[in-house]
């Protein structure tokens, strides 16, 4: 992977192939694999992402997949918690806390989202790898892209499509595995017996996967991002940016190690061009800040080795913010600047919905009543003493201790309950739908709807528990003609 | 119609159909949905990803006539001229050669 030492005479002319491209014509890039402290960081990032979600579907968790979407069933499970569609402010919750978080990583260091962690980076990350060790480096591959179809190219071509889509299916698998039982899942591609859908969305999800990933690249950072459009307006003066230190680099211009090159007049940048090919997104960070930049520390690293081989100072490209390069900051300077109002607000804000997030979630009451009135049974009895209305009463046992329930009405005088025998058992992470007839003597009764009251009580069923139950309150209206 | 409008079209829609998948299969089951009355056979799976490509497919129309109204007055008026090089200037077609379709 040592491809920057390697080059000590890098050839400045990219090979010109120029595709039509989805958006526009389109240079095709070849980033040059670099490595250093922002490389390693990049794929630590992959590996701890990647750990987690091609991971998390085959942890078990009491008897069941710990983390699970289940579409079908309409519940979440992550862990010990259950999800359900009325539980909607939570993910509404974690929508606001990725958004701030994502407000507050961007106004203090820029794009570490987009250089470290997005999907996109993170995928390409592999396929490059990929395309590296079956390909080779950035000029053997640029030197094989021009050779004409022969033996070789197509065989090396088609290993490395084979490898792409190899892993892109099993994105794709992994996917669909989250929102359906993985272990049946993948039984049934093993044997073939998928069902349509999952195997449609397998191979959606692996094709995206492979499109992006293997084709696309830094076009879906420049024309498909939204994020990449508006990250701007997250950032001021003080931001932690890449940034070309122009005083220090310009003029810039190749010239003999063992030159001195200020008696020339020139600057430290030996203008080699390694930050241009190392650049996923194949711009040239010495003319500032672009909005193609992804943050990514490629271009510090490819520089900081030709600055150490050139025996200068590293950190001619850098992290850095547009305040310090103007006023010469040393670090400690930049990180004070960092407790400015922007930041404080945008902490704050995060905090809070976090905090309240969590008191929310650690309150939740574990069981969830909804009534629904039956419309159609509402009119029987007409003429007799007593009217009855039914009820569906959907109960949720939301977290996984099987529970005792019993429901109570009040609220007009001398009214009954009919339903199946109770206490109903319920048990974890499910729901019921409990009929209830309700009766009353229509004497003394004036016509026309009437509030009640149904109460449901719910104790946890283990023998010997010593939780009080919990009890919930939900109201209903009686009808009566 | 060129590869790079058709993209404008179907990708910003597929986000909106994203979104708008989860906001409404959150609100409703698709088991309470009906369709002329009748409630619907297929799997919530099935009537997930159907409705997924019907949202897309409604968010895609919205793209397709924003891209038609783009084209300037200059464009429709002075279309026709089959020599790309008599058109008004800013003609986004000026340069390209290609005819109004």
């Amino acid at each position: 992977m040592n491809d920057v030492n390697k080059a000590a005479v890098p050839s400045r002319k990219p090979v010109e192939v120029a595709e039509q491209a989805l958006y526009e014509i389109r240079k095709k890039i070849y980033p040059r694999a670099v490595t250093g402290k922002f490389a390693s960081l990049r794929w630590l990032f992959v590996w701890l992402t990647q750990i987690v979600f091609y991971g998390f579907p085959w942890l078990v968790w009491n008897d069941r997949q710990a983390v699970l979407f289940d579409l079908a069933a309409r519940k979440f499970y992550i862990f010990g918690l259950v999800f359900w569609p009325q539980d909607i402010v939570y993910l509404t919750a974690l929508l606001i806390i990725s958004a701030y978080s994502l407000f507050l990583f961007t106004a203090v260091a820029g794009r570490v989202w987009c250089g470290y962690a997005c999907p996109q980076t993170v995928y390409t990350e592999m396929f490059l790898w990929i395309e590296h060790r079956v390909e080779g480096d950035r000029t053997a591959r640029m030197r094989l892209d021009k050779e004409a179809n022969g033996t070789r190219k197509i065989r090396l071509k088609l290993t490395k499509h084979a490898l792409w889509i190899a892993l892109a299916l099993w994105t794709g698998f992994t996917f669909v595995g989250y929102f359906t039982p993985i272990k049946p899942l993948f039984q049934d591609v093993v044997n073939f017996s998928a069902g349509g859908w999952a195997t449609f969305w397998i191979l959606f999800y692996g094709f995206a996967t492979y499109g992006n990933a293997g084709w696309m690249r830094e076009q879906v950072c420049k024309y498909m991002c939204p994020y990449a459009r508006f990250q701007g307006v997250m950032f001021d003066p003080d931001t932690l940016i890449i940034t070309y230190d122009t005083q220090r680099g310009e003029p810039r211009g190749s010239r003999n190690r063992s030159a001195d090159y200020r008696a020339k007049g020139l600057g430290d940048c030996v203008d080699c061009g390694i930050c241009v090919q190392v650049c996923p997104t194949g711009i040239d960070i010495r003319d500032g800040l672009q909005y193609e930049c992804i943050g990514c520390g490629a271009c510090i690293d490819g520089c900081n080795q030709v600055m150490a081989k050139m025996g200068y100072p590293k950190g001619l490209i850098r992290y850095s913010t547009e305040n310090a390069l103007r006023t010469q900051m040393n670090s400690q300077q930049i990180a004070r600047r960092a407790a400015r109002p922007r930041i404080l607000v945008y902490s704050g804000i995060l905090m809070a919905v976090v905090v309240i997030a969590m008191v929310t979630l650690y309150h939740r009451i574990p069981v969830k009543v909804d009534v629904i009135r039956d419309r159609a049974n509402t009119l029987r009895g007409m003429d007799e003493p007593v009217v009855e209305n039914v009820y569906r009463l959907q109960i949720m046992n939301t977290d996984e201790l099987p529970r005792q329930i019993t429901i109570r009405v009040s609220g007009l005088e001398g009214m009954t309950i009919e339903s199946e025998a109770q206490p109903l058992e319920i048990r974890g992470a499910t729901n019921r739908v409990v009929p209830v007839r309700v009766k009353v003597q229509r004497a003394g009764v004036e016509p026309g709807s009437h509030r009640i009251d149904f109460t449901v009580e719910a104790r946890e069923s283990a023998p010997g528990s010593q939780a009080e139950p919990i009890v919930i309150h939900e109201k209903a209206s009686f009808v009566l003609h | 119609m060129d590869g790079r409008k058709l993209i404008q079209i179907l990708w910003p829609a597929f986000v909106i159909a994203g979104a708008a998948e989860a906001v409404f299969f959150t609100v409703f089951d698709p088991r309470d949905l009906r369709l002329y009355g009748e409630p619907l056979e297929a799997s919530r799976t099935a009537i997930y990803s159907v409705g997924f490509f019907a949202l897309w497919l409604v968010a895609a129309a919205s793209s397709a006539l924003t891209i038609f109204f783009q084209r300037t007055a200059a464009e429709i008026n002075r279309c026709p001229i089959p020599d790309a090089r008599d058109r008004p200037v800013g003609c986004p077609r000026r340069a390209d050669g290609g005819t109004c379709s």
